[in-house]
């Protein structure tokens, strides 16, 4: 026997454990089921019912879906209810079953019993497939001009439901939506004014186009709600209908932007929202925020967005933390276009980092890192180590790295750079990356020499201070002791009154031994830490017999570690450091590496680093000096790959490479692959066909070779700048490569910078002829784009055309893909590429490009370098 | 617009469940239990939003039950926190001082009232009186 829903309830609350509820749910199923079978229709509505309920639970109640199929095709209200109420509860979009619901839908929207029409539209409006969309909504559009107010705000949302699904209809429908605002029903307006605002979003342009006329009625509309008196049916903590204000302002919002009129007509209400709102209650300030958006999306007075940001500003101070989590949301997104607004509330910003709750602190953080500039720098980037201090380790490397930024863009000078990213690994150095790491090592090491004097003593406190887990600390530490161990026995005094005391060679000796003997050493500390020893030797080379001794025996104690790489260069320094060895120039300072340059390596180069490589043999670099190291190469040394010094160094590498031939390849047979893949900061694949690609051509290049050597460094991995490249062991040797810098001929110059677009040949020979047409939108900005034109005049077809560019440092590019790869003879079409270049230096230095073009023609491969240099003046 | 509206007790019983959004069984049960693990854990004085994968969740807690309303990102999420207060109110009224064993009873009702305030994931009446006098009119046809 049937039970009632009540009773049903009960009983499952009446269940102590979880498996007699199940059986209580298992014995009500069946009897439904039963039910169901023999069509006992007097009990199909507590049938449904009761499988709402058990849906609710989370049991199966597939098998009630036609019921509530039966429930709505019948003639009564109350069962017509519960059916639509299961058919909305327990069929998603997906059902089969609901097709079948179409018609009942269609009877009920045309019946006359206003009640049973509602309760259509209401499952149009939540249910709605595509197909009943179509199917329904001339029926549903019909309602819009209902005599009840009831009806046609449930048809407004039903029809938004069917635009939604139906995107093409809204062409049909939009101009009826329009008629809707005349409505005196709140619940009417504010289903019209939903309405639009999605018509805006499904088809911006239709919607727009339409609804922008209404402005002026919208605005009398938020007028009237505004200067009306107290009215208990929309009132919400003393304010009129603060949905519907909302709403209106969302609706204005979408209308105003990008279009000065409508945002003309507009200002005055928008102030007046802003200053007469009241912001005690939440409501209040749902409004306020959501004016405070419109007045920064539209094309607003000055000093309205002026009110909107101070508003935003006392929003900070609230002690709501909702209002604060939306206020710093806000002038996230608003802090570029009106910065200096925003940087007036800088403090309470900083103050909001103090605040428990994490999402708010992560936006306060967000904003500060946008609000930094040269001004507040100092103050900012402060509150930020304080911040790194307690924040949450997880998010330590990214601000760290975020900080690294700030850092690189606002220094105001060397020693607060250098203070900071001390600073900063002092707090977070088991957390950073490596990018802060090789930034810290290569400004200290770029500054100028008091600088470095101050931040090697300031290091070494660091350093003995620490209680030896901050290892990005350690490895810097380490790595400057044994860069600039020598500055340490000088006693030093620094600008700002610091001052430190003269250390005693061994003192420094025994503070880096300290560090690897704790437990917590790791072993990139200890490679350091035996690289540091082996250059202190030269460092200290002037201080008695001893401390070269014990520096000796340091390295030699290595000998004996259980790493291999360890071990490996243990053996190669102590044989560098004997006496009279060779040790002594491969050990000298490294060159100063332009840090933007060393960045950028570091970028692209993180991917392949790791542990000491044999590529650190480039440390035998010595500016300018690079064919007096013979004997050195062997020796390792992590020190490139600390400071992923490949491209900063490349006048080294001409003298390196070649030896690396001989002696290299067989004291470190595993590791030469990674001494060019260091060198070039590029991964090469053939550990064996390395040596090979070594071009001995570059060996003159000199100071001007460096951004050459980057560029054409010989092996087809530095061709990182060409944007198709292939595998680099696909690439056939490079042919000895022309100084880019040397008096070139200088392709035929178009006229330039008369026309909008000048154009010019960069290329011609053999019948191809290549046409570089620059683009710029704005003259003074760095960035154009080249379209480059193949023509050919010959007679047979070019097949697999193959363009590269590569550019010096100071430009970037990014190149899209070509229109064809195959140049059609007699001229029969061309074929056109464009690249994408941003000349960082525009004005002092000129856009050019080396180009490398192949192609077969006839049967015969083709392979073309030349030099394109002349780009019009200003690019 | 609102993608979900949950009403959860703090054992994490659903009591409502009204999806905006076609989604299958399975999807709705994982989402719920992950709105109220994170919505159980948060700390009184945290702000009332949650970003979550696509969209925002707004949650209330009044007694022992959560109110969540899942919204698109951009939405105004002061706006819809007022909005659960409207609808608690709501409820208030209709059962004159809620409590959760109304609505466990009488589920079916407040997805109607639920029905008569929000369509399509949009607010359809703002007016309680209007909403409270509709759903008492209905009652009567039954």
């Amino acid at each position: 026997m049937s039970i009632k829903l009540r009773d049903l309830i009960r009983s499952v609350r009446s269940c102590k454990t979880a498996s007699e509820e199940r059986s209580v749910i298992s014995r009500e199923s069946a009897m439904i089921r039963t039910a169901i079978r023999e069509e006992q229709e007097q009990f199909r509505h507590r049938n449904v019912a009761k499988l709402l309920f058990m849906h609710m639970l989370g049991y199966a109640t597939h098998f009630g879906q036609l019921e509530c199929l039966k429930l709505i095709a019948s003639p009564h209200f109350p069962e017509k209810r519960i059916g639509y109420l299961g058919l909305m509860l327990l069929l998603s979009e997906e059902a089969d079953v609901l097709m079948l619901a179409t018609n009942s839908l269609k009877n009920d929207l045309n019946h006359s019993n206003q009640f049973i029409v509602g309760l259509a539209l209401c499952t149009i409006g939540n249910l709605a497939t595509p197909d009943m969309s179509r199917d329904l909504a001339t029926e549903v559009d019909k309602h819009l001009r209902s005599g009840s107010p009831y009806i046609r705000k449930k048809a407004a949302l039903a029809m938004a439901r069917c635009l939604t699904k139906c995107p093409d209809m809204v062409e049909d429908f939009v101009e009826r939506i329009v008629s809707l605002l005349k409505d005196r029903s709140h619940g009417v307006l504010i289903t019209a004014v939903q309405l639009m605002s999605c018509v805006c979003e499904i088809e911006p342009e239709v919607g727009k186009g339409s609804f922008v006329r209404l402005v002026p009625s919208l605005v009398r509309l938020l007028r009237n709600l505004l200067s009306m008196g107290y009215s208990p049916e929309h009132d919400v903590s003393g304010i009129s209908d603060p949905f519907l204000q909302v709403h209106l302002l969302r609706l204005m919002t979408v209308l105003g932007e990008g279009n000065e009129e409508a945002s003309e007509q507009m200002n005055d209400i928008l102030a007046q929202v802003a200053t007469n709102t009241e912001t005690a209650k939440n409501a209040g300030n749902a409004i306020l925020y959501e004016c405070v958006q419109c007045i920064m999306t539209v094309e607003s007075e000055e000093g309205l967005r002026v009110l909107a940001i101070n508003i935003l500003g006392r929003f900070l101070l609230n002690r709501d933390n909702n209002i604060r989590y939306v206020a710093l949301n806000t002038l996230g997104k608003v802090v570029l276009q009106d910065s200096a607004a925003v940087q007036r509330h800088r403090n309470t910003i900083v103050d909001c980092l103090k605040d428990p709750d994490v999402s708010i602190r992560t936006r306060a953080l967000d904003l500060i890192f946008k609000l930094v500039n040269l001004d507040n720098v100092e103050g900012l980037t402060a509150e930020l180590l304080n911040y790194l201090v307690v924040c949450q380790s997880e998010n330590k490397s990214d601000i760290c790295t975020r900080t690294l930024g700030v850092v690189d863009k606002f220094s105001p000078n060397e020693r607060w750079r250098v203070d900071t990213l001390i600073t900063l690994l002092t707090i977070a150095g088991k957390d950073c990356d490596d990018r802060v790491l090789s930034a810290s090592s290569t400004y200290i090491a770029s500054s100028k020499d008091g600088v470095k004097a101050y931040a090697v003593h300031k290091l070494v406190k660091a350093m003995r201070d620490d209680d030896g887990t901050q290892e990005g600390l350690l490895i810097v530490a380490i790595w400057c002791i044994g860069e600039f161990g020598d500055m340490l026995l000088n006693p030093h005094t620094s600008e700002n009154g610091v001052s430190y005391q003269a250390l005693e060679p061994l003192n420094v000796i025994s503070e880096v031994e300290g560090v690897t003997k704790q437990v917590t050493c790791t072993n990139a500390i200890r490679q350091r830490a035996l690289t540091c020893f082996a250059k202190l030797t030269v460092r200290f080379a002037h201080c008695d017999a001893g401390v070269v001794q014990k520096l000796r025996v340091l390295v030699n104690k290595f000998k004996a570690s259980i790493n291999l790489e360890l071990q490996i260069r243990a053996c190669e320094y102590s044989n560098l450091i004997v006496e009279g060895g060779s040790g002594k120039g491969s050990l000298a300072r490294m060159p100063v590496v332009d840090p933007k340059v060393a960045g950028k390596k570091s970028l692209r180069g993180s991917m392949s680093s790791g542990g000491i490589d044999a590529g650190a043999i480039a440390n035998s670099s010595i500016p300018g000096g690079g064919g007096a190291v013979g004997g050195g190469q062997d020796v390792g040394g992590d020190l490139l790959d600390l400071l992923d010094l490949g491209g900063g160094t490349p006048a080294a590498a001409p003298a390196a490479a070649p030896t690396t031939n001989q002696s290299a390849i067989q004291t470190a047979q595993s590791t030469d692959a990674d001494l060019l893949s260091d060198i070039f900061a590029a991964p090469m694949p053939t550990p064996s066909g390395a040596p090979t690609v070594v071009p001995p051509a570059m060996g003159g290049g000199g100071g001007g070779g460096d951004l050459l050597g980057d560029m054409f460094g010989g092996t087809p991995a530095p061709l990182a700048p060409v944007a198709q490249a292939p595998a680099p062991a696909a690439m056939p040797p490079q042919p000895p490569v022309v100084d880019m810098f040397a008096p070139q001929p200088v392709a035929p110059a178009g006229n330039g910078g008369t026309t909008a677009n000048p154009t010019f040949t960069a290329f011609s020979k053999d019948n191809l002829t290549i046409e570089f047409e620059t683009r710029k939108e704005d003259l003074s900005s760095q960035s154009c784009e080249v379209v480059a034109t193949f023509k050919n005049s010959g007679s047979a077809d070019m097949t697999g055309m193959n363009f590269q560019v590569a550019v010096p440092k100071y430009i970037t590019m990014e190149m899209l893909p070509p229109s064809g790869t195959t140049v059609p003879c007699n001229g029969g079409g061309n074929v056109s590429q464009v690249v994408k270049v941003t000349n960082t230096q525009m004005g002092t230095k000129k856009l050019m490009m080396k180009l490398k073009i192949s192609y077969t023609c006839a049967g015969a491969k083709v392979e073309e370098m030349a030099t394109a240099s002349g780009f019009p003046v200003g690019y | 617009m609102i993608r979900f509206f949950l009403l959860q007790n703090r054992q994490g019983k659903t009591r409502l469940s009204k999806w905006y959004f076609p989604i299958g069984e399975s999807e709705k049960k994982r989402i719920e239990g992950n709105v109220h693990r994170m919505v159980v854990s948060r700390d009184k004085k945290y702000t009332n939003f949650i970003e979550h994968s696509t969209y925002k969740l707004i949650y209330r807690r009044y007694a022992g039950l959560f109110f969540t309303v899942a919204v698109d990102v951009t939405d105004n999420e002061l706006a819809y926190l007022e909005s659960i207060h409207l609808f608690v109110e709501l409820l208030d009224s209709y059962f004159s001082n809620v409590c959760e064993l109304d609505i466990v009873f009488n589920f079916n009702k407040v997805y109607n009232i639920l029905d008569e305030y929000m369509l399509a994931g949009e607010i359809a009446e703002t007016s309680k009186k209007e909403i409270l006098e509709r759903v008492r009119l209905l009652e009567k046809l039954e």
